[in-house]
């Protein structure tokens, strides 16, 4: 299946298959959806009621490298891989700015904990000796104390990205983060050239909901760490989020599919674009586990007496 | 340079910014792009001072240690140095107070200590700040003695406005925190002038530091201020352990500024040593001079052989 090079002056493109819409580059247009490698993408008109992003992340990391670093990536599986996967083909790889919000609050919340306070007690304790005799002993014994606290606490968060792509989920996305957001540059279309942009086709208010998920995880973290006392239990927070802001960014990602054995399995491959971080679930071959664990059950008994063997030899 | 405030939290926006330091709200266009400029650097080869380059000064070596000055080029985006204060102390003032500050140490230093610090390697130079003011609303959690039963420690938690105005924040390679800390009190900050008089043969400390390295020094300068004003005003008690908070940061204005100093930097015996004498009040003068270990052990010595005397004549005395 040969990629087919076609003009398009419309700018976008709509994959049938996965619903991923997409800015393609004047010289730089492909009738195949990057993320699936579905061929049914239907040219559209560019639509203006789409937010303009107003960061861009650019990519660092050029064509060849990226196969260079694949390659060595796909021959560096570990022992479980299949055997197969070691001879995994590349294909279709392409550099795509991703879409995703770049989000920040305050983040507020109404805690309450038992913080546990130490202290230490002397203690004298008596045992009965080999003669039959009562010895007093004397031991330091730490107990906690449990001590309520309620409190407030309120912090500006920031630096949450949230996939605003169809084609690339928000775990997707996570999975190759981070990215140094220092590497922000300020939205410019010709940053564009030569790559895929995709438009963000997720709606907002179901990116601000997996933000604020984020956000509420990271703050139950960081509350965490704000207990005081020796240790905690029972945290409880109610987290709230005001002073909102989102602003759409694009993530250099370059995606393929190695496709590898005779069934022609295929594993979607992820390269942070800026940092050059390869995610890709391999699959583990379970015959090789099986291998393996039979081969420690077999191999380690018989190292074992091997080694008594040896020591006996030597000792006698 | 075009400059705005942040609209979410109030904090200074400055030329280039994508987004605003403090809570990351994305900046408007209109808060211009800055050019890549390359920027020219006296180094000093000895603490590493970064000094303005003024070809004229570069002969006469750093004004910190005495040691010789390279040119260096860099296209990072520096801080600049936005505030000079001006001396108000001039040469002659800053001789006297050096030679009242050498008479008043003079006893157990060496002998031969005056010879070499010579009072005309005296100089006149300008060392580099950040001063801040921000508003915060801080959140903070520790234990402390009070309400305290079986342990030692019992749990408090806080909700604080706080003001902070004019903390500073040293951004000298050349001067030591220490001294940076002592000096500061004698500046008035309100003493900024447009274009100051310049005095014979004086050097500028430059910011050495790039944007981002500035305000993480900024701000964690900020934290530890915030950390013993909140043990001191607001953890109750006298004791405390694990104190955690977290300001919400507003309005955070930074200043860059020059503050003036007449600096001795001498050499005795290999080692360097230095006097420093602010340059907008001459009885703010700090300084470390060479201790002679000979006549302290003279001093020792003398004051061991008069208390045997006296025990001896007090002996004498009692048994005749």
């Amino acid at each position: 299946m040969a990629t087919q090079e076609i003009e398009v002056q419309g700018h976008e493109i709509r994959c049938d298959e996965c619903g991923a819409i997409l800015v393609v580059g004047e010289h730089l247009l492909t009738a195949r959806c990057p993320y699936c490698a579905s061929t049914s993408v239907v040219e559209r008109e560019s639509t203006t009621d789409r937010p303009r992003p107003t960061f861009i992340v650019p990519f660092t990391w050029s064509a060849d490298r990226v196969h260079e670093r694949l390659k060595r990536w796909i021959g560096n599986r570990g022992m479980f891989a299949p055997a197969a996967f070691k001879e995994a083909a590349l294909e279709g790889l392409r550099g795509v700015y991703v879409p995703a919000w770049l989000y920040g609050a305050v983040g507020a919340a109404d805690y309450s904990a038992s913080i546990g306070e130490n202290y230490t007690r002397v203690e004298t304790y008596t045992t009965t000796d080999s003669k039959g005799n009562t010895v007093m002993h004397t031991r330091v014994v730490t107990y906690t104390e449990w001590r309520s606290l309620n409190g407030r606490y309120e912090g500006w968060m920031m630096d949450f990205l949230v996939s605003a792509s169809e084609g690339l989920k928000n775990e997707e996305l996570q999975s190759v983060e981070p990215f140094d957001l220092r590497g922000l540059r300020r939205y410019d279309p010709r940053l564009l050239a030569g790559w895929i942009a995709e438009e963000s086709s997720v709606d907002r208010g179901t990116c601000m909901g997996d933000a604020r998920g984020e956000a509420r995880d990271r703050l139950g973290g960081k509350l965490a760490a704000f207990m005081p006392g020796d240790s905690h239990r029972n945290l409880r927070y109610t987290a709230e989020f005001s002073e909102e802001t989102a602003a759409l960014v694009l993530l250099p990602v370059w995606i393929g599919t190695a496709r590898y054995g005779s069934k022609e399995k295929q594993v979607r491959v992820l390269l942070n674009g800026q940092t050059g971080e390869v995610v890709g679930r391999v699959p583990k071959s379970w015959w090789r586990i099986l291998l393996f664990v039979l081969g420690l059950l077999v191999g380690v008994p018989l190292l074992f007496m091997g080694v008594v063997g040896v020591l006996g030899v030597v000792f006698s | 340079m075009t400059t705005a405030d942040c609209t979410r939290c109030g904090t200074l926006i400055e030329a280039g910014d994508l987004r605003c330091a403090i809570c990351g709200e994305p900046t408007s266009l209109t808060v211009g792009e800055v050019e890549v400029e390359e920027t020219t650097l006296l180094r000093c080869t000895g603490c590493s001072a970064a000094l303005s380059n003024d070809p004229d000064q570069a002969g006469g070596g750093c004004g910190f240690c005495g040691e010789p000055l390279e040119l260096e080029r860099s296209t990072d985006p520096l801080e600049v140095v936005e505030e000079t204060l001006p001396f108000t102390v001039d040469a002659a003032t800053a001789k006297r107070a050096l030679q009242a500050w050498l008479s008043d140490q003079s006893f157990f230093q060496p002998s031969d200590l005056k010879a070499m610090a010579r009072l005309d390697s005296l100089r006149p130079l300008w060392w580099v700040a950040w001063c801040f003011d921000a508003d915060a609303l801080m959140s903070w959690a520790a234990d402390s003695e009070v309400g305290s039963n079986q342990s030692a420690w019992a749990p408090h938690s806080g909700q604080v406005e706080m003001r902070f105005e004019n903390v500073l924040v040293s951004a000298s390679r050349g001067l030591s925190d220490a001294e940076a800390t002592e000096l500061a009190v004698s500046y008035d900050l309100n003493s900024v002038v447009e274009s100051p008089e310049v005095p014979d043969g004086a050097l500028r400390e430059e910011f050495d530091v790039q944007r981002s390295a500035a305000r993480a020094r900024v701000q964690s300068s900020l934290r530890r201020v915030g950390a013993t004003r909140l043990d001191l005003e607001e953890v109750p008690g006298s004791n405390c352990r694990n104190l955690h908070f977290e300001p919400l940061l507003r309005s955070l204005e930074t200043r860059r500024i020059a503050f003036p100093a007449w600096v001795l930097a001498y050499r005795y015996r290999k080692v360097l040593y230095r006097v420093v004498i602010s340059g907008q009040d001459a009885k703010c003068v700090r300084g470390k001079a060479p201790f002679s270990y000979a006549k302290l052990l003279l001093v020792i010595g003398l004051a061991v052989g008069g208390l045997m005397l006296f025990g001896l004549v007090f002996a004498a005395l009692y048994f005749v």
